[in-house]
């Protein structure tokens, strides 16, 4: 099996083409462009399309055309890019058709600046476009995982018809690591029974999200909720590294988490009882297991985030309030340091709460 | 009277060399020119390397979306049209990411002027082909060449009537400065497109490459106000590349279709609260 070191933004690019992505829409934008880069250089070579899009919205919208034909397609952004695109990821979701977003978020609010952040949580994981429609959420923590989570994302996306988006940031997108090439390269597959693609077959298909008569609309919906509740039962993915037996439970995914997971090897070194539960996809968030633990023994968790409090709400609503919580958290394009983190969880241990 | 230092001295994040720090003085020599001091001038941008030019200029200033420098001057004008606009924003912002805004800018005719630093390029994201690169120029992202057509934006202007449509060189400040000056003193909206080198990532359309290609419009005969003159002269591009002003239709601007300004700015004319009364006669 193949290992290179390679940049995460081109490992994302590696994963959709193994997933058998074969087209490509994309808009320069710091720091992600090297997505478009790679793509511009590989589709090509590999027989499949590529598009420099004249903006954010043109790239999404050609997404939603393609998508519409059946075909797999990708684009990929970063946090100003991603607000922009709202409009169209809420139609493909409205149509529901399966795509793949990357999202190598940057710090905000507004143009902010190309440092790492985590602040697109909310307009990611809650939807960000107008309606009652859920993105798929996967939350990748190292280059490895951005070429599976890519691949992953397109599983997801076909299996459910529905938009999928993978969640780093600007460090995971940067960053150089060994990167285990996939084994298997999936053939593209137009599925005739939705997509428009211009055969016989597919005729009588029609894509779109309008339904002017009031209670189709509403039966749509009902029937939207319904899969994401089948994706709540049977879609949660996360890492638990010794949460289960701790005290003091750190809850933190994407970079966040690396720096937690030392933070956890450092404080067991000093004696302290603590844990870190990483959720690899956030929507759907791990509710169901947060909550055992929440129930199975005294303990309090911790965000760790670079956003101020966005996934914190979510770790409340799964435990129900039953246990206390707190944040560590860093904005505005500065990485959380392990010091911030122990300090905490010190702070925990010597019950100063 | 204003003098240079008025606007201030700053450090840039523009690379040595960059074709932006002539349009910077330019800018900032047509306004000490037609001695508008600091504070009756608004700057506002969008985003990309032409964008940060507010950032070092002391006066009134607006830095904004991407592709979105047109809407919010316009916004600006409109609240206070005593005030001299300027647009500040480049190729990829204002005729790729923005383009509806700079068709439906040019349609309003608000008093602004724009100036474009078209240097066919992404400078900001670090070199892709832009709406204005040309045909066969390879990047990172077009590696096999650009094979879309170019946007020609004068051409562009001239099919939609826009009220003053030029274009300037970052390589001849004195020349610039003077299509600036024009250009602000012009009421309606005004369009500088300005040749910039990005000496950075566009090797193709370098100093010398403009260098050896412009000439000045100017010439007996030339009429401002011809507009298919000026459409056939906007489609000259290659060998030889005209600079100047080349087309002007004095028409009343967007500022002046609006009553309420008539009696001067919003800032002096406050609307009085007890004039909401007048909204429920209209119920009844």
């Amino acid at each position: 099996m193949a290992t290179q070191l390679v940049k995460g933004n081109t490992a994302a690019v590696i994963g959709a083409l193994y997933a058998g992505c074969d087209c490509y829409f994309g808009y320069p934008i710091t720091p992600a462009s090297e997505i478009l880069q790679e793509a511009s250089k590989y589709f090509p070579m590999l027989g499949r399309k590529f598009v420099q899009a004249e903006s954010e919205e043109a790239a999404i919208n050609m997404v939603y055309g393609a998508a519409s034909a059946g075909h797999r397609v990708m684009t990929a952004s970063s946090g100003p890019g991603i607000s922009l695109k709202q409009e169209g990821i809420s139609y493909l979701a409205g149509a529901e058709l399966p795509c793949v977003i990357v999202d190598i978020m940057r710090a905000g609010p507004g143009l902010g600046n190309i440092g790492p952040e985590q602040g697109d949580y909310s307009q990611v994981v809650k939807g960000g476009g107008h309606g009652n429609y859920k993105n798929i959420v996967l939350a990748p923590n190292s280059v490895q995982e951005m070429c599976d989570m890519v691949i992953k994302g397109f599983e997801l996306a076909f299996k459910y018809r529905n938009p999928v988006v993978v969640l780093a940031d600007g460090v995971l997108g940067q960053m150089v690591e060994s990167l285990q090439f996939p084994e298997v390269s999936v053939k593209p597959e137009i599925d005739t029974s939705w997509a428009v693609s211009g055969t016989p077959q597919t005729r009588e298909n029609l894509v779109t999200s309008i339904f002017l008569d009031f209670n189709q609309l509403e039966e749509f919906n009902y029937e939207i909720q319904e899969k994401y509740e089948t994706i709540e039962e049977e879609e949660v993915d996360y890492e638990d590294y010794m949460a289960r037996d701790a005290s003091i439970i750190l809850v933190s995914y994407g970079i966040s988490s690396r720096i937690c997971r030392s933070a956890v090897d450092q404080a067991r070194k000093e004696g302290i009882n603590v844990g870190l539960f990483r959720p690899k996809t956030l929507f759907p968030f791990p509710k169901k297991e947060l909550k055992e633990i929440a129930g199975s023994k005294e303990c309090t968790f911790v965000s760790v985030e670079m956003s101020n409090g966005q996934m914190l709400e979510d770790i409340r609503l799964a435990i129900e309030c039953s246990r206390p919580t707190s944040l560590v958290y860093r904005m505005g394009g500065n990485l959380i340091t392990m010091d911030q983190v122990l300090e905490r969880i010190r702070e925990i241990a010597a019950g100063e709460e | 009277m204003v003098i240079m230092d008025d606007y201030g001295k700053f450090e840039t994040a523009w690379c040595p060399g960059c074709g932006n720090f002539g349009i910077l003085k330019a800018i900032k020599q047509a306004l000490v020119d037609l001695d508008r001091s600091p504070d009756e001038v608004l700057i506002a941008s969008g985003i990309g390397q032409s964008s940060k030019l507010p950032h070092y200029l002391r006066c009134n200033t607006f830095n904004g979306l991407h592709g979105r420098s047109l809407p919010p001057a316009t916004g600006a004008k409109v609240a206070n049209h005593e005030l001299t606009v300027l647009a500040v924003t480049g190729d990829g912002d204002c005729y790729g990411e923005g383009g509806n805004h700079f068709l439906h800018t040019v349609r309003r005719n608000p008093d602004i002027t724009m100036i474009v630093h078209d240097n066919q390029i992404y400078g900001l994201t670090k070199g892709q082909a832009s709406p204005t690169s040309e045909i066969g120029m390879k990047t990172k992202v077009q590696t096999h060449g650009v094979f879309n057509m170019p946007l020609n934006p004068l051409s562009l202007a001239i099919s939609l009537d826009c009220s003053f449509v030029s274009r300037g060189y970052a390589g001849n400040i004195p020349h610039l400065t003077k299509l600036i000056e024009k250009a602000i003193q012009h009421k309606g909206l005004s369009l500088v497109d300005v040749l910039q080198p990005c000496v950075s990532f566009n090797k193709l359309n370098t100093f010398k490459w403009y260098s050896e290609r412009v000439y000045d419009i100017e010439e007996p005969g030339y009429e401002l106000n011809d507009r298919v003159k000026a459409f056939e002269k906007s489609l000259e591009w290659g060998d030889r590349i005209p600079l100047g002003i080349f087309y002007v239709n004095e028409k009343p601007s967007f500022e002046e279709h609006i009553e309420v300004l008539e009696s001067g700015p919003l800032y002096k004319n406050i609307p009085k609260t007890e004039l909401v009364n007048k909204l429920i006669d209209g119920f009844i």
